[in-house]
């Protein structure tokens, strides 16, 4: 590579090596420091994303070769509009994740102190670090009566680890190798479990389990690469794409290696999505993780297997006849996904479980295309007058559609998470019943879990409308109706659940005879952390929801640059 | 070989085998370890049989040797503890063995027929491989690939285990500051016997030997940072063992030393996005990240005497009192 390289493809490996450079870097800071190079950070990452955005919306694929080595031999970074897309999503619930974090480190986990550090720090000033009443109350019956450790709010250890895990995500959204993308995933994975893992000892079964799952996803995908790479040669994505088209296109060569392959890297991918049956373990992880922690995981952790899943399907395997039966498998585990989840969503009376099967449902939204990518046929509208599709109009349409919802979901599960997550760590409990009344206290958590539960339910305006109406009208020109019926049901059971959670918390006194008692708020008169500005995070996130539903067609065009049709 | 058959190959199989089984059978923990010890070794020797120097010398220093430690370790702290859901007997008992097999055998029918009906071509690399190897300053072509080629793989690969080492650090008491998840650093051991104190006196000198040999010899020949991170992390177990005082060292220098190869490999390869690496660069990055493997796999070897420190009942778990913690709880 002879000319300079331009600074939009120093961004594109930026975003992956400085989020992990500053992950290394915290290790060795004091809290303090981890907090403020945590929002550097994240910023910074901010800044990073916008050339790749503007360059990629500009109809360019970004393309890198690391060391200048081109594929085969070395491994190329690409960023297309589905990267861009995730990179721009995933930068967005990141930063304003992080501000919340770093305005509230009580809510980033739980951390062991020896006795002895405890009985010298437990002083007031203190108390801006520490900042929970419980581990207040922990700290005052412990420090005299016996030496062995206590629990104490906040966790700096969420910094190194949080930074870690948004490199890993931007690692596997720009990368161009299939290997890499599996050591991406790892990296993902493995922080993820660490920080459920901060949520205190009650968390480490969940995180142990979810561990677990994690390894496993991640070697089911790593086989069916090996897969790719024996009967391909490469394990470049686009290459790899092209050789199995043209070994699909010579008729008499064998594809079983391919639908193994396939098999096994959507088992995998599955796993690592929570779809259902293989769910179980989201809602213990999910629920358990600290509340800075809890948005990240569902907002953008399971995106990342999402995110992979699509790839391999458009991009490495394309539009392959042998796949039809696991591409109907998958979609009907999505529509069992969004019944059961929703069921089971209903069946809860706390909050943050609700949330997590409600995120078991939402992720069966995602695999409803996959029947529409083998047979994108526009025949249901062929014989009508005044349609003229153009070809791969279906293709666009369900893409567009399932990375709307996905992107949807990320934005609103982010809010309504973190206002989940902060009213527990106001009152203490996530029982809905106690809750009651909770929005006349706080107008502003209350509104954002409203405005995220317009997105998660696909009301007109916000992304999850967009995502549904594209996906909606590709699935009728492709005759394919059913996909119409599971959306309108899923609609109607979201609005059910999301309901059950926020309708309770808006209850004013003149509504019913019961007398509203919250529990007594375990705010610290020293903490003014909790009623102050960090409420405004979950708030920007809940209002972005809405507004992004603007974007749809600007959605599809920046989905078009680099599409394999 | 005696009439086509290989024998060595047929003997290595079975005996794989037969390790699995000694190592998923068993009742006891300590058996389990044991197990799986015999089929680290018996992994290792058929990597060497397939002609992969380096995945044997790994599966030996990582597989065999850390991994061990780290279960007989386990296995001597806690020997019997119920599994979580033992309380809860299953209706059927013998279902869940039935079902894993079944599907086992089904996977294995399955994957071995594709395996065996696909037409594997060739790695697309290979010419550009030969081609690009002197741009590379080393002449051994997995560690052109590794540190080379593929140095974004290999990047995010460390960064893995540093972070895993960050993990375990911080589940243990306190979350910043160099004492930090490291208490258990500072416990007294247990007493050995004096012939190993000797032995390990003896014999870690030349460990550590061997380990800056592996990382030294990567350049030419089979080994690298992986292998001999493994190696000086073996060292630093054994001398803890044998009673040498390393806890300044540990509190001092153990972060710095978990970090350092990532960040320099970093502002390495961000100033080299688009040329190869220099060797004195390369070199440079290998040292450090050899140090910062054995520092990791060193962190998570200590932090197996971590949770013990939360509960005083359980500060001293050799006192005869087999410990038993409530599980999940």
């Amino acid at each position: 590579m002879t000319a300079p390289m331009s600074l939009t493809l120093f961004c594109l490996a930026a975003v992956v090596l400085l989020p992990l450079l500053a992950s290394a870097l915290s290790v060795l800071l004091g809290t303090a420091a981890r907090r403020v190079m945590g929002v550097i950070t994240s910023v910074t990452v901010l800044g990073l994303v916008t050339p790749i955005l503007i360059q990629v919306t500009s109809g360019q694929t970004l393309e890198l070769a690391l060391g200048g080595f081109e594929s085969p031999l070395g491994i190329t970074l690409r960023a297309d509009g589905l990267s861009a897309l995730f990179l721009a999503m995933t930068a967005i619930v990141g930063a304003v994740v992080s501000c919340y974090a770093a305005a509230r480190p009580a809510a980033t986990g739980k951390r062991l102190v020896p006795a002895a550090e405890q009985r010298r720090r437990s002083h007031p000033a203190d108390a801006g670090i520490g900042a929970e009443a419980t581990a207040h109350r922990e700290a005052r019956s412990v420090v005299h009566a016996d030496p062995s450790p206590v629990w104490r709010a906040g966790h700096a250890g969420f910094w190194p680890l949080w930074l870690g895990c948004w490199s890993g995500l931007n690692a596997v959204f720009v990368s161009g190798d299939l290997f890499n993308t599996y050591v991406g995933l790892e990296l993902v994975g493995l922080t993820a479990v660490a920080l459920v893992a901060l949520g205190g000892r009650d968390a480490w079964p969940a995180a142990l389990r979810y561990l677990f799952i994690a390894v496993l996803g991640s070697l089911l995908f790593l086989i069916g690469v090996a897969l790719i790479y024996s009967v391909t040669g490469t394990l470049d994505i686009i290459a790899s794409g092209e050789v199995i088209a043209e070994l699909a296109a010579s008729h008499d060569a064998d594809l079983a290696a391919v639908v193994l392959a396939l098999c096994l890297i959507s088992l995998g991918l599955a796993l690592k999505v929570a779809l259902v049956p293989l769910h179980r373990w989201l809602i213990p992880a999910h629920s358990s993780a600290p509340s800075a922690v809890s948005p990240l995981l569902s907002a953008l952790v399971i995106k990342a297997a999402l995110f992979v899943l699509l790839r391999v399907w458009l991009w490495v395997a394309g539009p392959l006849p042998e796949l039809v039966i696991l591409a109907w498998v998958l979609a009907g585990m999505g529509a069992v996904a969004i019944l059961v989840g929703s069921v089971m969503a209903l069946r809860q009376s706390r909050l943050k479980p609700l949330i997590a099967y409600s995120t078991v449902a939402q992720a069966g939204y995602w695999f409803l295309l996959l029947p529409l990518l083998l047979d994108p046929e526009t025949t249901a509208l062929e014989g009508q007058t005044g349609t003229t599709l153009e070809d791969g109009a279906v293709l666009a349409g369900a893409l567009g559609g399932t990375v709307a919802l996905a992107l949807g979901h990320g934005l609103a599960k982010a809010s309504l998470f973190l206002a989940a997550g902060h009213l527990k760590d106001l009152y203490g409990t996530d029982e809905i019943d106690e809750l009651r009344g909770a929005g006349r206290a706080h107008p502003m958590l209350v509104m954002s879990m409203g405005l995220s539960a317009v997105g998660l339910i696909g009301l007109p305006l916000s992304l999850g409308f967009t995502g549904k109406w594209l996906l909606a009208t590709s699935a009728v020109a492709a005759g394919h109706y059913w996909i119409l019926v599971v959306l309108v049901a899923g609609t109607l059971f979201s609005a059910a659940y999301l309901l059950k959670a926020v309708a309770p918390l808006l209850v004013m006194s003149e509504d019913d005879q019961t007398a509203l008692t919250l529990p007594q708020a375990q705010t610290h008169p020293d903490d003014r952390a909790l009623t102050g500005k960090a409420q405004l995070a979950p708030f920007v996130l809940g209002l972005l929801t809405v507004l992004t539903g603007f974007l749809g067609a600007w959605l599809t065009g920046v989905l078009e640059v680099g599409a394999p049709w | 070989m005696i009439g086509g058959v290989p024998w060595a190959d047929l003997v290595l199989g079975i005996g794989l085998l037969a390790s699995v089984l000694c190592t998923v059978l068993p009742g006891s923990r300590f058996a389990q370890s044991m197990g799986l010890l015999g089929l680290g070794v018996l992994t290792t020797l058929a990597w060497l049989r397939l002609g992969s120097v380096d995945v044997a010398l790994a599966e030996a220093g990582i597989g065999g040797g850390i991994l061990a430690a780290l279960l007989v370790w386990v296995s001597v702290s806690s020997p019997a503890q119920p599994a979580p859901d033992a309380a809860a007997a299953p209706k059927w008992p013998w279902l869940r063995p039935v079902v894993g097999t079944l599907s086992a055998i089904a996977l294995i029918v399955v994957a071995a027929a594709v395996w065996l009906r696909a037409e594997q071509s060739l790695p697309a690399w290979d010419a550009a491989l030969t081609a690009d190897m002197d741009l590379t300053g080393v002449e051994h072509e997995i560690t052109g690939v590794l540190l080379v080629f593929r140095f974004y793989d290999t990047l995010l690969e460390s960064a893995v285990l540093m972070l895993t080492g960050v993990a375990v650090l911080a589940l243990g008491q306190g979350d910043v500051g160099s004492r930090a998840g490291l208490s258990a650093a500072l416990s007294p051991q247990p007493a050995i016997p004096s012939s190993l104190h000797w032995l390990i006196r003896v014999t870690a000198p030349v460990l550590f030997l061997v380990g800056l040999w592996l990382l030294f010899a990567g350049s030419t020949d089979s080994g690298g940072a992986f292998q001999s991170g493994a190696v000086l992390c073996a060292v630093l177990i054994l001398l803890r063992s044998a009673h040498v005082p390393l806890e300044r060292l540990t509190v001092g220098w153990l972060r710095r030393a978990l970090v350092a190869g990532v960040v320099v490999f970093i502002l390495a390869a961000l100033v080299h996005l688009d040329a190869p690496f220099s060797f004195p660069v390369l070199l440079a990055v290998e040292v450090l990240l050899t140090l910062g493997i054995a520092a990791g796999l060193y962190a998570i070897y200590l932090s197996l005497e971590n949770p013990r420190s939360e509960n005083p009942n359980l500060a001293n778990p050799r006192s005869g009192n087999p410990v038993r913690r409530a599980a999940g709880s």
